[in-house]
């Protein structure tokens, strides 16, 4: 099976968060970009299934800038995909998550794949827009958010559930398929000290721009951060005093229906 | 951007999901003052009479009413193309998506389908200029907002969840009965089953308006009848800490935070939860925070807006006593 899995570089979400000096976007001095959260799933789930599945390869596929771009993919492989390619757009052109979407299928399109796994949306914009964007371009079908993703080789074809409200609803799908990951449900591995020395020098193929810039037309990004700010800071808790819990209970009750006015 | 918008009609057990009633709310600010543009709402499924006449009454201008039992399953490809065509076809601007699974899936597809701007989780609107609108939304697990303006003549807007009120029932639209021109496409997946979650006889996680989660600070899962007596005490949903989902006190559709669920409701209520980063990253996001913990170091304070400090098997039975009384069940 050849599995393809889309990632992304974010900035690592264990960081300190502020926005620049015009408030238009994030301050992304010295931050480390990482692969993290639904993609690092991602990843691990492409795994698990070639595990499981004999002659399966996994293809990592990101667009985005250097070096960080690079450095996810590297992890990537550090983690075990036999591959990598990446989409390197020119630096000054602008990439929202739907140009994103047009330049990896354009890439994915290149050689036959069986399964595109996405996290169902990225750590840092939480777009969700790239997988059932990348599938419509690649006219094959999408299915989100997914658990427990599983190849039944008897009958030719994935069988996974959809979490949706109230629960799962259980499917089934012969290939080729786009899955956006809901994570939670596997815990990713991390990469052994010698992977990560032999990622260091794998190859990754580029893919030529001209071919993805056919893909985009003459389409720029239409998504435009205005504003980027932080939630005003909470003042902290306001304690409740009391002497018994049914004191407590009257206080608490009290504040949230006539200071916070979020009593149901 | 002006122009007319077209709205989904999402259908959940016969009825209309209120997601669908909040994208209408959104769909109505960004057509303008009545008379500006007008507002169509799209139902797709297999008997959609009843979930097309309440959308109807939400304050849109007509609804289509498309029946065919194919789309009772959702297929974001098949739903995509028929909504793209309605759009196409109804020279509109824009196309609203409630917040819920099947309509987060379906902004993208959607958007590149009808080769659209798009954006998704928008919690609340602002005025930008003779542009229309920009959207709000949370980003980075809902420690920052950003401001999103959508360029050129089609654009795809997809709420989040309980960000905009239902508009009240209002007189009825007209419902028109459609057939979609050149028949269905087949369906790319066979459905076959739906397993309800143990949590799912209240609201679902991602919709309540109040939740109330336990963590560690319960000892035993036997105790965890506490939370959710609390929880039925104010109408809301049940949510836990990973310590509780690992240790197999509750499933893990119950998880809030950085591997579990994002929940953004009026009232949180942590119990017995420390509050540790990858738990916080999944509920800050809510309007109230609410925390019970015996340990007044407990980092969940540092984010909360009330603390009690205190011993939960002591506060949450007062506490559940005392929003029965107050809210009279
Ligand atoms: C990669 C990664 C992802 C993770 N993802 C998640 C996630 O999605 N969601 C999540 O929740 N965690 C997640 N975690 C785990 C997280 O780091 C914490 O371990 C977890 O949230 C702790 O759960 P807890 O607060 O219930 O338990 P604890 O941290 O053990 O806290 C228990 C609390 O209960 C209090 N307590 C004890 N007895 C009482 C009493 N009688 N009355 C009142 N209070 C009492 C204690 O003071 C303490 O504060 C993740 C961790 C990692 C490494």
């Amino acid at each position: 099976m050849e599995i393809l899995v889309l990632v992304k570089a974010v900035p690592d979400p264990e960081a300190r968060l502020r926005p620049n000096a015009a408030g238009t976007a994030p301050d992304l001095d010295g931050v480390k970009w990482v692969l993290a959260g639904y993609d690092e799933s991602a990843v691990e789930q492409a795994l698990l299934l070639r595990e499981a599945v004999p002659d399966s390869h996994v293809r990592a596929l990101a667009v985005g800038p250097a070096p960080r771009t690079e450095e996810v993919l590297r992890a990537a492989l550090a983690l075990g995909c036999d591959g990598a390619t990446w989409v390197e757009p020119p630096a000054d052109l602008a990439i929202d998550p739907l140009l994103a979407a047009r330049a990896l299928a354009a890439a994915g399109r290149r050689s036959p794949f069986q399964l595109v796994l996405v996290g169902k949306q990225a750590m840092d914009d939480e777009a969700g827009l790239v997988g059932p964007a990348v599938a419509e371009h690649l006219a094959v079908p999408d299915f989100g958010p997914v658990v427990d993703l599983r190849w039944d080789a008897a009958g030719g074809r994935f069988r996974f559930a959809r979490a949706v409200e109230g629960g799962l609803e259980r499917l089934e799908a012969p290939p080729p398929i786009v899955v956006a990951l809901q994570q939670a449900w596997n815990d990713p591995r991390t990469a052994k000290l010698q992977n990560v020395l032999r990622s260091r020098r794998a190859p990754i193929e580029k893919v030529p721009w001209p071919e993805v810039a056919a893909a985009l037309g003459d389409r720029r990004a239409r998504s435009v951060r205005t504003a980027f700010r932080l939630p005003p800071p909470r003042s902290g808790a306001k304690m409740i005093e009391y002497s018994t819990p049914e004191e407590a209970a009257q206080k608490l009750v009290r504040a949230l229906r006539e200071e916070a006015r979020t009593f149901p | 951007m002006s122009g007319g918008a077209l709205v989904l009609g999402e259908v959940r057990g016969g009825r209309l999901a209120r997601a669908s009633a909040e994208a209408v709310t959104v769909a109505r600010r960004l057509v303008g003052p009545a008379g500006s543009g007008t507002v169509t709402g799209l139902v797709l499924a297999g008997a959609p009479a009843a979930a097309a006449s309440e959308l109807a009454r939400t304050g849109v201008d007509r609804v289509l009413a498309v029946s065919d039992p194919t789309f009772d399953a959702f297929h974001a490809s098949r739903t995509a193309a028929v909504a793209a065509a309605v759009a196409t076809e109804r020279s509109a601007a824009h196309v609203v998506v409630g917040g819920t699974a099947a309509g987060r899936e379906l902004v993208g597809r959607l958007a590149a389908r009808w080769d659209a701007a798009a954006v998704t989780g928008v919690v609340d609107l602002v005025p930008d200029g003779d542009r229309g609108f920009r959207a709000v939304r949370t980003v980075f697990s809902g420690r920052a907002f950003e401001e999103v303006r959508l360029e050129g003549p089609r654009a795809v807007w997809g709420t989040h969840p309980l960000a905009f009120a239902a508009p009240p029932p209002g007189p009825e639209a007209p419902v028109e009965a459609r057939a979609i021109s050149g028949g269905p496409s087949p369906v790319p997946g066979t459905a076959v089953g739906f397993e309800a979650a143990s949590n799912a006889s209240g609201p679902d996680l991602a919709e309540a308006t109040v939740v109330v989660s336990g963590g560690r600070g319960l000892r035993a899962p036997e105790n965890f009848h506490l939370v959710e007596e609390l929880a039925g005490a104010l109408g809301g949903a049940v949510g836990a800490s990973r310590a509780v989902t690992d240790a197999g006190w509750r499933p893990t559709s119950y998880q809030v935070g950085q591997t579990g669920r994002t929940v953004t409701p009026q009232l949180y209520v942590a119990v017995g939860i420390s509050g540790a980063i990858q738990h916080l990253v999944g509920m800050v996001g809510s309007r109230t925070i609410v925390a019970i913990n015996s340990d007044p170091n407990a980092p969940i304070f540092k984010v909360a807006d009330y603390g009690v400090v205190g011993d939960l098997f002591q506060i949450v039975p007062a506490l559940t006593a005392e929003v029965r009384k107050v809210r009279g069940a």
